[in-house]
Parts: C-alpha cells; structure tokens; sequence
C-alpha cells in the first residue's frame, strides 16, 4: 500500500503555505478596506442613498452707491418631478396629460420627463404664480413646487455691463454678478431625503431640512443718476445723426478711483439677456483695445513734464510733419501747419509733429523712459477692476522698439489700450500724480446691511509729481478754453481735456473712413471731482473728430453731472474772458468796498472777477481807485487804500453794489459776500434792484433783485 | 458499510467548521436577501434545504471506499464529458451563458459536478504515474486530460471555472510529484499569457481609459470578459456600467468598519445599491453589516477549514487519497481566494461564488460531495497501530 511520501508532505506544507498566504492578504484588504479607506467609503455609502432636492438661496442685492437697488431677487415657484414616485404610482400617463395643458409643455415631451432614469428632473423652473397654485392644488404623486428665487434687474438696461446678468440657476454669467458670484450667491439648502437604489422614497427614511444661507449684497461705486445722464447721451449720440458703431462712456472719481458710471452701447437688457445677441454682452469699457490717438497725448506731455524735457513757453516749430526714419509723420493740420508755437499752443493744436518731438527728446535723454512712464500709467497691465474680460492691451514689446514707434505712440498710435486703462491713467494726472485702483465695488453687506467687506480706495504708485499734475492740468484747461476741445466747456467751470481721433487699423495697414472718436476730460481742472471718457466709435460721415462728435458729448453728461454732484460753479467772468470764449470782454460796475475789511473787500472784487491790490495800513478800506459804480473791464485792477474808520460813518455799513445783467447765481454770492440779504423776484438776469446802487445801508439789509428772460438786452453790454 | 471502526477516525474539527460555517451562510443569507421577497425567510428556507440535503449527500458519499474510483474513473470522466457536451444541445441560457440543464425541479450545473469528477479522475491517473513527472513530456497526458473538460467550459462561456481546473490541475501536479521547474514553467506560461493580455487592453483601452472595442489581435474571449479586465485595474472607467459592481461592493465593505452597520441594518445592501449581495457578492454583505470583525471571523473559518483538510491529506491512508484531497483543497482555496478577492477589488469579476457560503443549491450540493470525498479519505486515514 502506497503512503504519503517525505516530498509528498513537504509539497502538501507548501500548499497549506499558499493558503495562509491568500488568507493574510485577504485579511490585510479588507483591514485597508475597513480602516484606512472606511470613513471615506462610508461617505460614499451615505451619498448614494441620500437625494437632495436643492433649495436655491436668495441671490444678494445690488445697489448703487446711494442704495438704490439696480438688481435685486424676487421669488418664482419652479415644478419638478421626481420620476421614481411617478413611476411607482403608474399613473405617469395620466400625470402628463394633467400638466401639458398648465404648463404649455407637449405631453410626450414631458411624459418623458417625469419618467426619465434620474431621481430628479426639473420640469419647469420660474413659472406663474398662478399656474404654480394649481399644480401644487392637484397634488399630483412624484411632482413638487419648489420656491426659488428668481433676478430682476428693475432698470432694465440702466448699467447693464456692470450688473451684467444671473441664469437659471441664480448664478452669475456676465458683469459683476460673476465677478461677485460668491459673494452674491449665498449657500443653496436643500432637503435631503434617503432613497434606495431603485430611487423609492424609504418610507422610515431621513428627511432632513437644511435651510438656505442668503447671498451678501453689493454697494456699487456707480451712482445710478450719473449712471443714467451717460446712457442718456449714449443713447442720443446712437440714434444721432453720426450713427456710430458703438459709444462708451466712463465717469471716475480720480481721488479715489471710485467709477460712478460706466456704459456702452450696444447695449442689452439684463432681465432678457437671452434675447440680444451675446456681442451686445460685450463690455467694451473693460474688454476692447483701441489705439487711442491724440487723448494719449496726455501721457506724453505727463512724462515729459516730469522728465523736464519740455515746458509750456518751449517753442515749436510744425513745418506740417515730422520725419523720422525716412518716415513722415504728418499732421492732422498739414495743409495748414501751425508754424512757430509754443508747447502749450502745440497742447490745444494737438500738433503731432511737436509730441513727436517730445517723446523723441525723452527717448533721446534716457532711453526706454517714456516706456517707464507708460507702464507706470498702468499701461500693459490689467487695472484690476472687479469685472470680468479685462483685455491688456497691446504694447510693442521693449525689445523690439523703434524710434519711429516711440514717435507714433507720442501721439498715440501703435499702441493699444482699454478705456478704463486710459481712464485710470488720466485720472492721476487729475488728482495730482497717484495711480488709483479703479474701484466698482464700494461694500459688501448682509441682509441685515452690516458691512462684511469694505473697498478702499487703493493707490497704485506715484507717477508723477503735483506740480507736473498741475502744469499738465493748466495745458489740458487751454485746450478746452482756447484749442480743439472748445466743444467741451461747460460755462461757469473750469474744465480740462484732450481730443481723440484715431483712424481704426486692419487687416493691411489703416481703414479709410473708419475713426475712434473720443474725450477725456476733466472738472473743475484745479480740483478734478470727476473724469470722464467718451469714445465714439466709427462715426459715419462729417464730423468724425473727437473735437466735434465726442467733446459735445462730454460736455452734456458732464455739465449735468457736476450739477447733480452740487460741485459749485466758478463763475468767474475773469477766466471766462482770459480763455477768450463764449464770453465777450464785458464792462461791469465796481462794487463800493469802501468800509468793509480788505478781506471782505478783496472777496467781493473777486466774485466781480477784479482784482484787487491794498495799500496802507489799517482795518478798513476807506478809498478805492476806480471807484464804486465806475465801469470797467473784467480783471481790472482796483486798488484799496486801508486806514481807520471813518467816524461818519456807522461801522458795517456797505454800499449796495450794482446787480444788473447779473444772474442769480451770481448775485447770491456777492450779496452774501458784502454781508446782505437776497429776496429774489422771477428768473432770468437782473433788471432792477431795491435800494438802487450806491445806497449805503447796515450789513444784513434785504435786497430785493427782479429777474428776467430778456437775456439779449443785457447781453449787449460788451463794445 | 460504514463501521464503527471508522467512524473512531472522523475529524470532528472539520465537521464542526462545516456546520458553523453553514449556520453562518444561513444567518447572513437572512438580512441578504431580506428585501428580495415578501417572505424574508424565502430563501433561508430553500437554502437550509440544500444544506441538510448536503450533509446527506457528504455522508453517503462517505460511506463509499474512495478506492473504488480506481475502476470508476474512466466512466466518471466519460460521463462528464457527455455531459458537458450535453449542456450545449439540451442546456438553456441565462446571462449570455449556457451553463445549465434543467431538470424539472432542478437545473444542474454540468461545470459545478466537472470539477469534482475532474479531480477524482485525475487523482486516479496521477496515483498511477507517480515518479513519472520529471519531464514536460510526462506532463502532456495531464494536460490533455484536464484540458478537454476546461475547453468545453470555457465555451459556455465560463472563465472562471476553467480558471479553477488550472488552480486544480497545477495543486494536484504538484503534491502529484511533477518537477518544480516544469510546474514553474506552466505557471510562467500563464503569468505571460495574463501580461500580454493586459498588455494588449492597455493600448486597445488608452490606459483602461474606455471599453476595449478594437484589439489590435482577435483574443479568445468575449467582449464582457474583456471589459472585466479593464474595470479591474479602472473601476471608475463606468462607474454606473461595468465598474458598478466593484466600486458598490468595496463601498459596502469599507463603509462597515469595524463594527459593522448591524444585521439587517446595512444600507448598500438592504437599499439594493449592491447586486448579486445574496449570491456571488455576499461577503461585501458580511463587511458591511458585520464589520471587519464579521469579515475576518469569515476568513479565518476558512482558514481553518483549509487547515483540516491539508491534515486530511496529509493522514490519508495512499497516494489516491491525498491527491483528492490536495485537489478539493486547491479548488476551495482558489475560489475562495478569487471570490473574496473580487469583492474587495484585488480580482477581477469573474462569477466565482464563494464555496459553501454562497446562496445556490447547485454549488452546495457539488462542494458538499467533495466534502463527501475528503471525509472518504480522513475515514480511511493510515491506521498507525493497527
């Protein structure tokens, strides 16, 4: 009889091995399977038995920076089906055929959702309240009504590029509510029922409600008056007689960088943004490049400046082009060259043979400075504003830069930029050399409006010096006063700016008839309160210049504005006569400052635009040369000799001035100078005036002043 | 003919794990096909059935000198192959596979009652060519042998099971005496042929990224089988296809933890996230519910059941005797290993159960007659003093 052999029960050893072998690697899995990976397994297990029927949150409100509201959330009732139920009730025929009718949809089409393969399945979101009443009355099995919120913009158009726009599920798609999304979007609830794997409700199973967190709302730096005076004109220039392509406006704060309106047309409206054509979406401000021509101009005066290769008296001579390279760079005026002028007259020409001068003097000092200052600007670098498809720009790479590029990019061509780019840069020069942040966001607050998040003001760097700012700013003056942005004074402000026009670049070289017209300006140039850029762009036919088409634009929006803002006028008939505009010289009567402290005197001459120079000693002016109620020319000047008071006369006395042809602005100022009272009759321009003239009554005295609408008589005071 | 002298010889060890493990294929079986019908005791009751019918059959099975097989052989391996032949003419086919023949109250599993007689009869022709395996030559009659019944299993199509005659042929060779450096060839081939196969699904599946559709060779096996493949080493390629089974069954048992959810409290299973938790997946039910501790008491009954039987073999009375047993040991172990394996996601799906603890009276009744057989043996054991 055959046993087992010694190798027979070494083999069988090695077997049983083999066996052990398997267990412990069985044994060790499933410790990896229940330990290691077990919390994260069960995780797993918990998430595939629990559905979620979402609650959408209560997206935050958007408000301007006077918390009117331009988006804000309403709530819409939405259907939905959880096709599990339907199916187990096998009436999913029957169900169709009640609701096709309510909810406008064809039966198959939403027989086929209720029963789709999914334990979940929108049937239709944001319907009628009405319609929403009766399915939830009809209490069909397996369909629900879910409240969801829904946006509504209550401007509709107003700020659209801003606001941009929320889809379907309350997130943000476009402008600053996809910027802000999380801010905006709150936290979705939901209620969380457990299911088995065949999608039955369990009927011991979990229901859990988790309630919605509410989105934050947003205070906007746009003011939406302003906001609305820009669409205003945007929509006038469209539907005007140039028909442009397309028309941005943008209106910062340059202190703070702050954007109190910011608009483009085409435009679309946020409630139906479905229903434009995405291009319309398009926020030009932030998104497009274009070569900015003679605005740009700025830039290279604000360097040069500093650099001090140039100052405003430097002669210039324009033969009607500059050639650089063997290139001529003509003039937009070289049929006519502006011949021998000063840098200042080169400004209000905007000469490009002089600029192409002076950036190439700057290049020649030090090269690559004028770059330097380009950069500086913000130039070629995102301004970050908070909103979404900020372009660049398009800038020569250094390396590859040519004399003959720095020459035309001194007068703003081959170089690309993005309105608010040129608007944050321009904005330094106007609040005195610091490169902002541009800011649309001011405050993020929660629905019990305390603040979570709070925008400051952000400066960049120092580009240039305050002296620089304000000599530039003096040059900016003049081309509205004296040069090519005539168009753009707003009487009774000072305001400073630069015009645009560029010639749009294609495929091969620059299109005929194809232009950007364009202004930036600024006011009041001493102390800028706003800036505000308007490009035009493709003007069809005469005129296309920034001068004729922009500059008039400017002046609406921003004369309406300053109003709004109560930015107070400097009517001051000196300057208006200095500039040589609108005002012809005019004689006025001298007020009698005899009597009143130099200081209440020199105040007085000056609301009249005279000035004033005081001689002796004393605490009174007790004679004036000319003398009261003589006529003059503004910016006479009128010396007060000052000594102790007279004793005839009671002290605080004043001599009533003349008022005549004066309007009521005016006239408040300088009777509120000279300590009296005003009891204004009508409107218009004065014509008569109790006590008359020259009557010498008690400080705090009424003075009763009649207006009136015949404006041309009283015009006709000039020679 | 069962004496008394033999019964002094019975491993009660091995019976007793038997019993505990049964007991245990009934307790889970009750929260594993809790949800299924009306009667939660449906299938606990159809399977207890199976199981006393299953002692019967070991016993009497038992009671049989297992050296009768001497002469018995070639008819058991005639009629299986019949037969397996037979399944192909009067077999009926569920999922894409015609593995059974119905009898009227009873479908037989023609593949399940191949792996006995496959090694009963190879024990037989091992026991008698004993010393002759030192060449590959001497291994070529083995290999024909086991390989026309592995051949006609594996066009049912039915891999697994062909997959556990190799795991049989290479345990009962090597107890069996064959030279180690041909078995180690053989096994070589087999490691070369998985490679090249995987190998060849990685470019045709752009790193198990998609469903093989496009082999650059034409491989003898089904699209399904490939697909298996590719969902083992990426369960995530379709995870609610293919890879659904692996990625449910190792949420199941990962999810138990130590502890367990509890009897009757396991949600992939009571919720029917997991398929087939009754039959071919019924260790992920153990895991979840019972936890690890569950899990591993499983284990180790088998490993203990595996130490029994290798000391069966080892007492065994001849040659014969061992050889059966090795070849009864081989296959649980493989099963087991591939089965539990699968569930846990270190093996591919292949539709291995898991040897008496699975639901299914075919598959008791085959592995309980094998049990029959290793009793035979363990009751004939080498008498030292008598």
């Amino acid at each position: 009889m055959q046993t087992t052999t010694i190798l027979m029960r070494r083999r069988i050893a090695c077997l049983f091995f083999g066996a052990i072998a398997v267990f412990f690697l069985l044994l060790l899995r499933l410790a990896y399977l229940q330990f290691a990976m077990g919390s994260e397994l069960q995780l797993k297990a918990e998430q595939l038995r629990m559905r979620e029927v979402p609650i959408a949150a209560k997206r935050g409100t958007i408000y301007d920076r006077n918390l009117r509201k331009l988006a804000i959330s309403i709530s819409a009732d939405s259907v939905y089906a959880l096709p599990p139920e339907v199916n187990y009730s096998g009436k999913a025929e029957e169900i169709a055929r009640t609701l096709a009718p309510i909810l406008e949809i064809p039966e198959e089409k939403l027989l086929e959702k209720i029963t789709a393969p999914r334990s979940f399945e929108w049937i239709k979101r944001k319907v009628d309240f009405e319609k929403a009443q009766k399915i939830r009355q009809l209490d069909l099995p397996g369909i629900k009504v879910v409240e969801e919120s829904q946006r509504f913009y209550p401007k509709d158009t107003l700020a659209a590029h801003v606001l941009g726009f929320a889809g379907i599920d309350n997130q943000g798609l476009e402008g600053i509510e996809i910027t802000r999304d999380a801010d905006l979007k709150g936290v979705p609830g939901n209620i969380v029922v457990e299911y088995d794997a065949k999608g039955r409700e369990l009927p011991q199973a979990v229901h859990k409600y988790n309630p919605p967190v509410d989105g934050y709302s947003l205070v906007l730096t746009i003011d939406e008056t302003i906001q609305y005076f820009a669409e205003r004109e945007l929509d006038k220039i469209m539907s005007g007689p140039s028909k442009p392509k397309g028309a941005t406006i943008i209106i910062m704060q340059p202190k703070t960088g702050e954007i109190l309106a910011l608009a483009n047309r085409p435009g679309y409206d946020s409630n139906n943004y479905g229903q434009f054509d995405p291009q319309t979406w398009r926020n030009s401000a932030v998104s497009n490049t274009y070569e900015p021509g003679s605005t740009f101009k700025i830039i290279t005066t604000a360097a040069a400046l500093e650099e001090g290769v140039v100052t405003p008296d430097d002669r210039f001579y324009d033969p009607g082009y500059y050639e650089v390279g063997g290139h001529r760079i003509k003039c937009w005026r070289s049929y006519n060259p502006h011949g021998s002028q000063t840098f200042r007259e080169v400004m209000q020409n905007s000469c490009n043979p002089g600029f192409v001068e002076v950036g190439l003097n700057m290049e020649n000092k030090e090269k690559g400075v004028f770059y330097k200052y380009i950069r500086a600007f913000g130039f070629g670098t995102k301004t970050g504003i908070d909103l979404p498809g900020e372009a660049v720009g398009i800038m020569i790479n250094e390396k590859d830069l040519k004399t003959i590029n720095i020459a035309t990019i001194s007068i703003g061509q081959g170089i690309a930029v993005t309105p608010i780019q040129l608007i944050t840069a321009v904005s330094a020069v106007a609040n005195g050399g610091t490169l902002m942040e541009p800011q649309i966001v001011r405050e993020v607050i929660d629905s019990d409006n305390n603040v979570v998040k709070s925008f400051k003001p952000k400066a960049i760097r120092r580009v240039i010096s305050e002296e620089t700012a304000e000599i530039e700013r003096d040059l900016l003056e003049s081309v509205v006063s004296q040069g090519t942005g005539r168009n753009a004074y707003i009487p009774g402000y000072r305001v400073g700016g630069k015009t645009g026009t560029a010639q749009k670049a294609g495929p091969g070289g620059y299109q005929q008839g194809k232009y950007v017209a364009s202004f930036i300006g600024m006011a009041p140039i001493n102390d800028p309160e706003i800036v505000a850029l308007v490009i035009i762009d493709e003007p069809q036919g005469y005129p296309y210049q920034g001068g004729q088409v922009a500059a008039p634009v400017f002046k609406a929006v921003v004369e309406d504005t300053l109003r709004y803002l109560g930015i107070v006028s400097q009517y001051t008939y000196e300057e208006e006569k200095n500039q040589g505009i609108k005002v012809e010289p005019k004689l006025i009567s001298v007020p009698e400052v005899v009597n009143l402290s130099p200081e209440e005197a020199v105040k007085v001459l000056k609301v009249e635009g005279l000035k004033a120079e005081v001689k002796g000693e004393g605490k009174v002016v007790t004679s004036q040369t000319p003398a009261g109620m003589a006529k003059v020319e503004t910016g006479t000047k009128v010396i007060l000799n000052l000594g102790e008071a007279d004793q005839s006369l009671i002290p605080g006395t004043v001599t009533v001035p003349d008022l005549t042809g004066k309007r009521i602005r005016e006239v408040a100022e300088l009777l509120s100078a000279m300590g009296l009272k005003l009891n204004p009759d009508g409107h218009g321009k004065v014509v008569r005036q109790e006590p008359i003239p020259g009557t010498k009554v008690q400080a705090g005295q009424e003075v009763k002043v009649f207006f009136t609408e015949e404006e041309e008589t009283a015009e006709t005071l000039g020679p | 003919m069962l004496q008394t002298r033999l019964l002094k010889n019975i491993d009660w060890v091995f019976i007793g794990i038997l019993v505990v493990i049964m007991a245990m294929s009934l307790f889970v079986l009750r929260s594993a096909s809790a949800n299924i019908f009306q009667d939660p005791y449906y299938f606990v009751k159809k399977q207890l059935l199976w199981i006393v019918i299953g002692f019967g059959l070991m016993f009497f099975v038992a009671s049989f000198d297992y050296i009768h097989l001497k002469k018995l052989s070639k008819y058991i391996y005639a009629a299986n192959i019949a037969l397996l032949l037979a399944v192909f003419v009067f077999g009926h086919e569920t999922k894409g596979a015609q593995r059974w023949i119905s009898l009227g109250f009873f479908d037989l599993q023609p593949s399940e009652l191949a792996k006995i007689a496959i090694i009963v009869s190879f024990a037989v022709l091992l026991s008698k060519r004993q010393g002759e395996l030192e060449k590959f030559w001497d291994i070529i009659p083995s290999l024909i042998f086991v390989g026309i019944p592995m051949l006609l299993i594996l066009k049912q199509p039915d891999l697994g099971t062909s997959l556990v005659f190799v795991a049989i042929m290479l345990g009962m060779l090597w107890v069996g005496g064959a030279n180690p450096r041909v078995l180690l060839m053989m096994l070589a081939i087999v490691l070369v042929l998985v490679l090249f196969i995987f190998g060849l699904l990685y470019f045709a599946t752009d790193g198990f990224q998609k469903p093989p559709e496009d082999l650059p060779l034409p491989l003898p096996l089904k699209p399904y089988q490939l697909l298996r493949l590719v969902i083992f080493i990426n369960p995530n390629m379709d995870p609610l296809g293919a890879g659904y089974h692996v990625i449910q069954s190792q949420v199941a048992i990962g999810s138990g933890g130590i502890w367990g959810k509890g009897y009757l409290q396991g949600s992939q299973v009571q919720y029917n996230f997991l398929p087939e938790h009754h039959t071919d997946f019924i260790f992920s039910t153990v895991g979840e519910e019972l936890g690890f501790l569950g899990g591993s008491s499983i284990l180790v009954l088998y490993f203990l059941l595996f130490w029994r039987m290798v000391k069966i073999a080892k007492e065994a009375r001849d040659m014969l005797g061992t050889l059966i047993v090795v070849g009864v040991t081989s296959m649980l172990v493989f099963q087991f290993f591939v089965n539990v394996g699968m569930t846990m996601g270190i093996m591919p799906v292949t539709g291995i159960p898991l040897p008496l603890l699975t639901y299914g009276g075919s598959g008791l009744l085959s592995n309980m007659i094998a049990m029959g057989f290793v009793l035979s043996v363990n009751l004939r054991k080498q008498s030292l003093l008598f």
